[in-house]
């Protein structure tokens, strides 16, 4: 299975909240046979669609130059499971935000129902035992942000657009030279 | 202004949440690393609910002043000199160093902290 | 099975604790994404791998009546270390009380003696059919289901291996 867990931004205002949405399909692999004869779609997936909701959200405050990663669930509530068919709704609120990582707020609806409530921290990875290790190539990650529609919601505080980093477009251009 | 009883109840909460003890191994004298499994990564929890259960705010080089220790004139052979203490002393009102200051080694610095450190200085901030 | 988290179940003790094992490939085609240059395993899929450890014990403990056995909550699950291709992450999920629906579980993850997760979580198990949410069928189904899966996740070439919990009364 690849690992998007979110299908794209429909609201992204830095600093502050994103939104995202997530489709629930029986043809997913994690879907069918995951409880037999019962699909559902599993609650972890649930909490990864908000890490990479509030990750994206947390990591674009240093325009995408941190690297964090989820460190901690500090509080996960499941009212139920989601089942095919259903579109749910990922909102994450950036609560903190420090040298050391970040807390977002998440809350998942179906519809109007609270599906899932739940906090995460992530971590800034900046000891030495990180020091040479990168987790994206900065090209296929601003893909994957294009493909998000990030670039297409994304605001800054003050309501302008959230442009795609330097770094970011000079790594595309090299990966399009065919040589 | 909150009581001492009101103060301990509600970082003893925050703690119990953040590192997932429970209420009877949080006591005044635990300290938080050693005693209750409090890791680098759990100080930014802490220090959010924390913050949250008093509506203060907590600068970590407060709470850890770790700039001290990372100091070449307060440190010598992995041990913090009469001078740093007297820094530390000073930086830390609320914290009882006199353990410490018998075996001052750095990298036991860490392990320092307790529950009623972390109460006395929420009771200055609450103050 | 496809999401199995799980590949095998060492020791299981009814109403006590379970031990199992999950171990990581880089075929794994999520390793791609998470991440291109650092591939380890995600959070959530050790969070998955605790879940479907407590899931089994609970199943078991209740000898297998419970058609849903789900995650309802989670309390400072921290992740402490990084699962890597080659790694295998040792799960024990321990009882800690039991109430009306609910278990209270402690869950640890370790690589070797280093604890790489920790946390507690809540799960609820009921019939589904007594709910009125499935029909006997599918009731039925999905627990003779869940029997056979237990037993292809327990090693059949152990005579004292726990599936045979599952199987003494069917």
């Amino acid at each position: 299975m690849r690992w998007f867990l979110i299908d794209r931004f429909t609201e992204f205002v830095s600093k502050q909240y994103a939104v995202a949405v997530r489709s629930i399909s029986l043809s997913e692999e994690a879907v069918d046979e995951y409880v037999p004869g019962i699909p559902a779609y599993p609650s972890s997936l649930i909490v990864e669609g908000m890490a990479q909701t509030g990750g994206i959200l947390c990591s674009q405050i240093s325009d995408f130059e941190q690297r964090m990663v989820l460190a901690k669930i500090m509080k996960l509530k499941m009212n139920a499971e989601a089942v095919p068919g259903d579109l749910l709704t990922l909102r994450a609120e950036l609560q903190t935000h420090t040298a050391d990582g970040a807390v977002i707020r998440g809350v998942v609806h179906r519809g109007d129902f609270v599906l899932a409530e739940m906090q995460l921290m992530f971590a800034i990875l900046d000891d030495d035992r990180f020091q040479n290790i990168q987790l994206f190539e900065p090209a296929g990650f601003c893909r994957m942000l294009r493909v998000l529609k990030l670039f297409n919601v994304g605001v800054k505080e003050d309501g302008t657009p959230i442009k795609i980093p330097e770094f970011m477009l000079e790594a595309e251009q090299a990966e399009l030279s065919v040589g | 202004m909150p009581s001492n009883e009101e103060v301990f109840e509600k970082v003893r909460e925050a703690l119990m949440d953040a590192l997932g003890v429970d209420d009877d191994e949080v006591t005044p004298e635990a300290t938080l690393v050693g005693d209750l499994g409090a890791e680098s990564i759990d100080f930014l929890d802490i220090i959010f609910k924390v913050e949250k259960a008093f509506d203060i705010k907590i600068e970590r080089e407060e709470l850890f002043p770790e700039d001290v220790l990372s100091n070449a004139e307060y440190v010598q052979d992995g041990r913090v000199t009469e001078a740093g203490l007297a820094v530390l002393k000073e930086r830390m009102p609320f914290a009882d160093l006199t353990k410490f200051e018998e075996n001052p080694i750095v990298q036991d610095f860490g392990n320092l902290l307790t529950v009623q450190d972390l109460c006395n200085y929420v009771s200055t901030k609450v103050a | 099975m496809r999401f199995t988290q799980l590949d095998r179940i060492h020791a299981l003790e009814k109403g006590e604790f379970i031990e199992a094992r999950r171990c990581l490939a880089l075929s794994e085609g999520y390793l791609a994404d998470h991440f291109p240059r650092f591939p380890i395993m995600p959070g959530v899929l050790m969070l998955e791998a605790l879940y479907q450890a407590s899931m089994w014990l609970v199943r078991v403990s209740d000898d297998f009546e419970n058609s849903y056995v789900g995650l309802r909550e989670t309390r400072s699950m921290k992740f402490k270390g990084f699962v890597q291709p080659g790694d295998s992450l040792d799960v024990r999920c321990k009882i800690q009380s039991r109430k009306d629906t609910l278990t209270t579980l402690q869950v640890a993850g370790s690589i070797g003696d280093e604890k790489a997760v920790v946390g507690r979580m809540v799960l609820e198990s009921y019939n589904l059919e007594e709910r009125g949410l499935v029909d006997n069928y599918l009731h039925t189904y999905t627990i003779s289901q869940y029997k056979k899966m237990f037993r292809l996740l327990c090693d059949q070439m152990n005579p004292d291996n726990p599936s045979k919990l599952a199987m003494s009364n069917s």
